[in-house]
């Protein structure tokens, strides 16, 4: 597994130093992750039995409950990408050599950085937006969107963090393009 | 520029850029990314953050992670064997009682489950080392357990179900009920095939063996009941007015992890952060597809793409069945490439106008959608049942266990052209229940 | 020049119809303007069409301004119970001060309206007629606007919060026992087939909602005066059927709930006075104490006759 070689060698060099603290970062994000998404579980529960036995009303849970699994799907992209868990299709990689294979393989990542990149940057901007204007949800909780609005740039900067740092493991060669074995 | 001769190039090149390695989600970012710079402008980025978010703004959607926390919490038990030895202590007598009793616990798990990979690996860890074991032809173990996780995502809960309600609006409800009788269908199909391919590769002698007195077949009855009472109690949640489908979800987690925790003793940290990380793992991995497709159809309405295609096609007067057919391949071949849920999200706006103009029933059609898409599961490239099953038993290579589930991919051929025949298959339980449509 | 314009609604809903007959009257104007229509959801969702429009990502929608309340919070006048008796009420209120200061808040969002237009609605339930406020004790209601759920709370009833096309399995099983919403949502959501009694909008009502037609202002001005000068005869126009077809919804939804042999009942006027001291109790005053300068605006409101 490329995520324990990561940590046993973690102490060597810049590069190995950086990748360690990313998958250490992402692996708290991805606990956050599935914290929310036990909380939206616990949340909803709540909500069913406040409305079918109390019979009272249900303010804040639907709301909050999307909220958070909203937040918990962004904190956990960078925990996942770094499980290898995001589907992908390796059919042109497996066709090609092994040096066009790292040619595509930097070029796509170039390409998954930048997309991943400019949602940080608007993500911050649409954040800042509502932070700054005080932004609420139209609801009777009327929670500060800033708060669930949050999740976009942390989520997609660790993102962008994980995918630099899977970057840096294939150029120190601790991880192969496409995590496929050489031919 | 022509939006159909548009919509081609941006055919061509999400295909390219999907096969090139890149994650499906990411992929579809970078080409909605590209398309809007280019003809909409710089500004229409600053939207994108916006428009990712909002497709995940929806409270049917928190049901998908919630019933894959059901199905992982109690695949990480020992349920799944409990169930099919159950079952299998039954069936002695019948020749190949094992693949069948194997089957009827995919099946009965994948009612527990929302996705079907976790439907594979729950009863396959324990399924398949004993089919083997027992004489039965590698193919058969291998294929018989990657076709009947596909259940998990015919026979409700369905992520796929629920991906597809939202996207067309149609009632997540009646589409969970849609997919009962022919999730039926299909294991009695796989059953069928199985018995015979057994019954003719395997090995006759160690087929023959094993037989259970009554007191073992009454004895492991118990361990079924929590199985069927988590069943019973989302069945009763959901159609008996204390909570809609989709919070419905929630209390099939909650009882599934409380089951798994005390039933089955998964009380220790770790175990129970296995359960999380895999279902935490899934979930994100759906959900990230799903906002990603989500940008990707605003791309498409944004150039005016999807609109055109709708419109081109509503001027071809084509014989329905021919459209049919015509529909099914694509799907069909969507689905050897790319997760369900990505398929039916790029496809449903464009594809749902077109079925219904042409008199087909939408909610027919999701289960005739959702079977091309189980068919994709255990079909190469990116059949994720099939690297489930190569996780399970890693000495069944690729190819066997490729081989083993092609016979099961003509009996969703064989289901799919018996719902175009008899469409109530699929339409007689809903509207039984929920009171015809209009 | 093209022009886009996003709206959640059918081709057969009278909004999409208002929104077409703005494009084609701007079309035949001859101007080098044309208004390309994104309904049906298909570009945004309903929610997400007013920030881009204030941001000139997008140059006209048609939705209801309260969707925005989040953003600017006196919105929440425009979706608030008994403050419009009826639509003729509803025509004096769009022309009167008090919708000039709307206007000021739009203004500071780089928003105007071209189309103004109120549309409205009513209640449903499952079990017994709603009227008055006493007919909600106790019940599980879903309503349409924060401000509907602070007085129905006021009243007793408990409030639970779903999508509108959650209703009708809500209300099926019994999660719900009754529903406000306006007349097109329930005859599109075929509520009818669920609930015992309607309660349509008839001489006076309860539920009005401000639903214009707005576009991006910076936009507009930058528009030659041909161009504005077609584009507002068109909404001029425009604005004239949506007030005719408005008033026309409410009888035919009341006609589809009798036909499929649901009861329908009038609300009275003593009833409709007996909700608005409720509502001044409860969503007036919760509106009043949040909003800086509430108070004046609802007063400007309340003081059109
Ligand atoms: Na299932
Ligand atoms: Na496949």
């Amino acid at each position: 597994m490329t995520g324990l070689n990561r940590q046993t060698i973690g102490s060597q060099g810049i590069q190995h130093k950086f990748i360690y603290i990313v998958s250490w970062l992402s692996t708290l994000s991805g606990w956050l992750a599935a914290l929310m998404i036990v909380s939206a579980v616990g949340i909803t529960c709540q909500m069913i039995y406040v409305r079918a036995v109390l019979n009272l009303s249900t303010i804040w849970q639907t709301e909050a409950v999307v909220y958070l699994m909203i937040s918990a799907t962004l904190m956990g992209l960078s925990y996942v990408q770094r499980l290898r868990g995001h589907v992908n299709v390796d059919l042109i990689p497996i066709l090609l050599s092994v040096r066009m294979r790292k040619y595509l393989y930097f070029f796509t990542l170039l390409l998954s950085i930048m997309i991943v990149l400019i949602m940080v940057v608007y993500a911050f901007e649409h954040w800042h937006l509502a932070y700054e204007r005080n932004w609420r949800s139209d609801s009777v909780w009327g929670v500060r969107l800033w708060i669930p609005y949050l999740a976009l740039p942390v989520g997609f900067f660790l993102l962008f963090l994980q995918l630099f740092a899977d970057f840096l493991a294939v150029v120190v060669g601790e991880d192969t393009p496409f995590g496929l074995e050489d031919k | 520029m022509d939006p159909l001769a548009l919509g081609a190039i941006v055919a061509v090149l999400t295909i390219l850029t999907l096969f090139s390695g890149v994650s499906v989600a990411v992929g579809l970012l970078i080409v909605s990314g590209g398309f809007l710079l280019v003809f909409d402008g710089m500004r229409s980025l600053e939207l994108l953050p916006e428009i990712f978010f909002g497709k995940l703004d929806s409270f049917a959607l928190l049901s998908i992670p919630m019933f894959i926390i059901m199905g992982s919490s109690i695949a990480s038990t020992r349920a799944g064997a409990d169930l099919y030895e159950a079952l299998e202590r039954w069936l002695t007598r019948v020749p190949g009682g094992l693949v069948i009793s194997n089957l009827g616990a995919c099946a009965l798990f994948a009612a527990m489950s929302g996705s079907s990979p976790a439907t594979c690996a729950a009863i396959g860890k324990m399924g398949i080392p004993e089919m083997r074991k027992r004489g039965y032809p590698d193919g058969v173990a291998a294929g018989s357990i990657a076709a009947g996780g596909t259940l998990g995502i015919l026979i409700p809960p369905s992520v796929t179900m629920i991906v597809y309600g939202i996207a067309t609006e149609t009632s997540i409800g009646r589409l969970f009920l849609a997919g009962v009788m022919p999730g039926l269908m299909l294991v009695v199909l796989f059953m069928v095939w199985s018995l015979y391919s057994t019954w003719k590769f395997g090995n006759k002698e160690l087929l023959a063996t094993g037989s259970y007195s009554w007191r073992e077949r009454f004895e492991i009855l118990p361990r079924v009941v929590p199985f069927l009472a988590i069943i019973a109690g989302v069945l009763y949640a959901m159609y008996g007015g204390v909570a809609t489908p989709s919070e419905t979800a929630a209390v099939g987690a909650l009882l599934c992890l409380l089951v798994a925790m005390i039933i089955y003793r998964l009380w220790h940290p770790k175990a129970l952060w296995v359960v999380l990380r895999d279902s935490t793992r899934e979930s994100v991995m759906i959900l990230f597809i799903i906002a990603a497709a989500g940008v990707f159809s605003y791309m498409l309405s944004s150039l005016f793409i999807t609109q055109s295609i709708a419109e081109w096609i509503g001027t071809l007067e084509v014989n329905r069945w021919v459209l049919m057919i015509a529909v099914n391949i694509f799907l069909l071949i969507a689905g050897f490439f790319l997760p369900p849920v990505a398929v039916i999200l790029m496809s449903a706006p464009i594809l749902l106008p077109i079925i219904t103009s042409a008199g087909f029933d939408p909610i027919w059609f999701a289960v005739v959608l959702t079977i091309n898409m189980e068919i994709g599961l255990i079909s190469p490239p990116v059949g994720l049942n099939l690297y489930v099953i190569n996780g399970i038993a890693p000495d069944i290579s690729l190819k066997t266990i490729l081989l083993g589930s092609l016979p099961y991919v003509a009996c969703m051929v064989i289901a799919i052209v018996l719902l175009c025949l008899f469409p109530s298959i699929a339409t007689w339980l809903p509207d039984m229940v929920m009171g015809a449509r209009i | 020049e093209e022009l886009r314009l996003s709206h959640q609604w059918s081709n057969k809903d009278i909004r999409h119809q208002v929104a077409q007959m703005v494009a084609d009257e701007v079309k035949a104007a001859n101007v080098d303007l044309s208004i390309k229509i994104f309904g049906s959801k298909s570009l945004f969702k309903p929610r997400e069409q007013y920030r881009p429009v204030s941001r000139g990502q997008l140059d006209m929608t048609l939705v209801p301004l309260s969707y925005a309340g989040g953003q600017q919070p006196s919105y929440n006048l425009t979706l608030m119970p008994g403050l419009v008796k009826n639509h003729d009420h509803a025509a004096r209120l769009s022309r009167s001060l008090f919708m000039k200061e709307i206007e000021k808040k739009m203004a500071e969002d780089d928003v105007m309206v071209l189309v103004h237009g109120y549309l409205a609605g009513g209640f449903v339930g499952k079990d017994r007629c709603i009227t008055k406020p006493a007919d909600v004790k106790g019940l599980q209601m879903r309503a349409a606007g924060k401000s509907f759920e602070q007085m129905l709370a006021g009243a007793g009833a408990s409030i639970a919060s779903m999508a509108s096309s959650e209703i009708y399995n809500a209300m099926q099983t019994g999660v719900l026992n009754g529903a406000n919403t306006s007349s097109s949502s329930f005859v599109s959501y075929r509520i009818y087939e669920q609930a015992k009694c309607y309660t349509p909008a008839a001489e006076v009502a309860l539920w009005f909602m401000y639903q214009p037609l707005l576009m991006n202002k910076t936009t507009f001005e930058d528009l030659d005066s041909d161009q504005q000068a077609a584009l507002l005869a068109a909404s001029e126009k425009a604005q004239d059927f949506y007030l005719l077809e408005a008033k026309k919804q409410d009888a035919v939804s009341a006609e589809v709930f009798r036909e499929a042999g649901v009861e329908v009942v009038e609300m009275t006027p003593e009833d409709f006075t007996e909700w608005r001291e409720l509502a001044k109790g409860t969503s007036y005053k919760k509106f009043a104490e949040d909003v800086p300068g509430g108070q004046a605006l609802l007063d400007l409101a309340l003081a059109v006759e």
